[in-house]
């Protein structure tokens, strides 16, 4: 156990930090955007599950995000039942929906591959503005806050504790990607798919369960961010925009590590709560001003470190080793 | 603004006016896609940044429109060459690096690309609808029932001329054959001492080019705004894809194939579901014929 800390001693600092921080700190603008560096770490480390270990790199994470914020906030709403049961449902429908696309495409690959995940969001997009009547529509549905654990209505301090938990659930999946027998095959799956299959490994079953496995997990973030924002509307939460940032964040972090998405999150979202603070005094429209920096980052993270963040923590350690 | 809703009197014949319209819709497609394939099958890159310089196209327009009360199908021949500049640059400091590495960085990059553009739209114009209304959006033209308006009709014809030019140019000039021969083997151009790098160069700036003259083309008959790229960007890909990638004349049968389904289930279903329809196509077609309708089987396995 002890050896395990060790060897993951940048998460336990992160993971840490991140629990004692409300012991300290009362201010609800810090505790707000430590949720936030939470809940879009738990995001990206879920898409990582499939973009960074299977090689199922999606443009359409947005699909199961949108479906477990809808869950959440139509049981409350329409059913008047807790959210707590939407997250189930939701997390239902995600791995339905993660595994007819990973069914569906099963055959392609890269940009083919990118391209029919983003036609899948699009299509839930689509469907989820126009069918007023169930999800009122493009308007959105604002989910009314009580006070309580069963109905999420938690403050600061909960909410940081609550982002925490999914944060661990999901970088516990990605040390188990690791580790495990399952992930090493995964790992073969990733780099050599003919390679993998000459091996005896089943690589249909195990791309389509890392793409359902993901989904689960995004839902679950979805449904807990609609009821700590407390509003949903289909154009953001299904947008390709949503979908590049869970991609973003993994690829800064260092695509295929666990704690990489983390990384990527505390950098990325720190700047963005900066830039929309610094920027939002001036005009509404120079928040856009962070995406334009974000955008760039993108293209150049990928161009000269594409092993990003952790992969550059990794290059140093080996250098001190040797030295 | 759409051409189905356009559909007037119930007495007119609908056949008629639905394929008129499909006509329409499709030359302005094929415009758009033209672009996009010929990038994909000659660098093998996805430009996930399409959209935005048809966005950018579109605010030309506007902007040409405002400032110099300049008509959208003049200023398309000022377009033409300043995208293919804009084409040549971007290809410098972007797309160079990267034409050697793998999917995933190409991906990002042009996604990258893509919210980069975008935003510095919305920054420097603002995320407010624009609109370009020319006198001819407003002149009507009949041929026996059919009814349109001249706007589109020239779009249209705009569209469809250029693109054929494009496919000319392929097929006839020495550049031409050059880039259909680095699209069919990478090594072997090179060994036939094809400089490969002059050829993405030239192949991504034509493809600019053509989507900025789409974007002028475009700009009054829809609202300009920055994200004005994405739902042509999107229904490009399915044209693309349905063609073959890299295949011209399967893109301009795409693009027909693609507006058909659009006005139909618009005619039929009400224009709110008209994009529903062609992204269910998109994944019927990912699916079953992932090489496109024409295409090699298997092409989608070989890694683009």
């Amino acid at each position: 156990m002890s050896a395990l800390l060790r060897a993951r001693r940048g998460a336990v600092v992160v993971f840490g930090l991140a629990a004692l921080t409300p012991l300290v700190v009362r201010d609800a603008y810090f505790l707000d955007s430590l949720v936030l560096i939470l809940l879009w770490g738990a995001l990206s480390a879920a898409w990582n599950v499939a973009g960074g270990y299977a090689g199922q790199v999606s443009i359409g994470h947005a699909s199961f995000f949108g479906i477990g914020a809808y869950s959440a906030a139509l049981m409350v709403t329409r059913f008047g039942r807790g959210p707590w049961l939407g997250l189930l449902v939701g997390v239902v429908l995600s791995i339905g929906a993660g595994l007819i696309i990973g069914v569906l495409s099963n055959r392609l690959k890269g940009p083919y591959f990118a391209l029919s995940t983003i036609a899948f969001s699009q299509v839930l997009l689509i469907g989820v503005s126009r069918w007023r009547g169930f999800t009122a529509g493009a308007e959105g549905i604002p989910v009314p806050f009580r006070p309580g654990f069963a109905t999420l209505g938690l403050g600061h301090t909960g909410w940081v504790y609550m982002a925490l938990s999914v944060a661990l659930v999901c970088y516990a999946v990605e040390v188990y990607l690791e580790r495990s027998r399952v992930g090493y095959q995964l790992a073969g799956v990733r780099e050599d798919e003919d390679a993998a299959e000459a091996l005896g490994i089943h690589t249909r079953k195990l791309k389509v369960g890392a793409v359902a496995l993901s989904a689960a997990l995004t839902s679950i973030c979805g449904s807990l961010w609609a009821q700590y924002v407390g509003f949903v509307d289909p154009t953001y939460v299904f947008s390709v925009d949503l979908s590049v940032r869970f991609a973003l964040n993994a690829i800064i972090g260092g695509m295929g590590t666990a704690l990489g998405p983390f990384l990527g999150s505390i950098l990325i979202t720190s700047l963005e709560t900066y830039l929309r603070a610094t920027f939002s005094n001036w005009d509404a429209r120079f928040a856009g001003i962070y995406l334009v920096i974000y955008g760039t980052a993108l293209i150049l993270v990928v161009r000269f470190v594409p092993e990003g963040l952790a992969g550059i923590a990794a290059r140093i350690r080996m250098r001190k080793a040797h030295a | 603004m759409d051409p189905a809703r356009r559909l007037g009197p119930a007495q007119i014949d609908v056949l008629a006016q639905l394929a008129v319209a499909t006509v329409l819709l499709g030359g302005i497609y094929a415009l758009i896609s033209v672009g996009l394939t010929l990038i994909f099958g000659i660098m093998r890159v996805v430009n996930f940044a399409h959209g935005e310089f048809l966005m950018l196209g579109m605010y030309l327009a506007f902007w040409a429109f405002v400032v110099f009360t300049a008509d959208p199908y003049f200023v398309v021949f000022v377009a033409i060459p300043l995208f293919f500049v804009v084409g040549l640059v971007v290809y410098g400091l972007v797309m160079r690096g990267v034409i050697h590495a793998s999917h995933n960085v190409q991906i990002f990059t042009t996604v990258g690309l893509s919210t980069v553009l975008q935003n510095v739209a919305l920054v420097a114009w603002s995320g407010d609808f624009r609109f370009v209304r020319p006198w001819h959006l407003s002149t009507v033209l009949r041929a026996g029932s059919t009814i349109f308006n001249l706007t589109q009709v020239v779009a249209s014809l705009i569209a469809v001329a250029l693109t054929l030019a494009l496919v000319a140019f392929m097929k006839w000039t020495h550049a031409g054959r050059v880039m259909r021969a680095t699209a069919q083997d990478r090594e072997a151009a090179t060994l036939m001492g094809i400089d490969t790098d002059r050829v993405y160069r030239l192949t991504f700036a034509i493809g600019i080019a053509a989507v900025g003259a789409a974007g002028v083309l475009v700009a009054p008959l829809y609202s300009v705004y920055p994200t004005a790229g994405l739902q042509f960007v999107l229904l490009s890909y399915v044209v693309v894809v349905l063609g073959g990638l890299g295949d011209m004349l399967g893109a301009m049968i795409g693009s027909l194939i693609v507006a058909a389904v659009e006005v139909a289930g618009s005619y039929f279903f009400g224009v709110a579901w008209k994009e529903i329809f062609y992204f269910i196509l998109f994944i019927l077609v990912l699916v079953f014929r992932p090489a496109g309708l024409f295409g090699q089987r298997g092409a989608e396995t070989l890694g683009v």
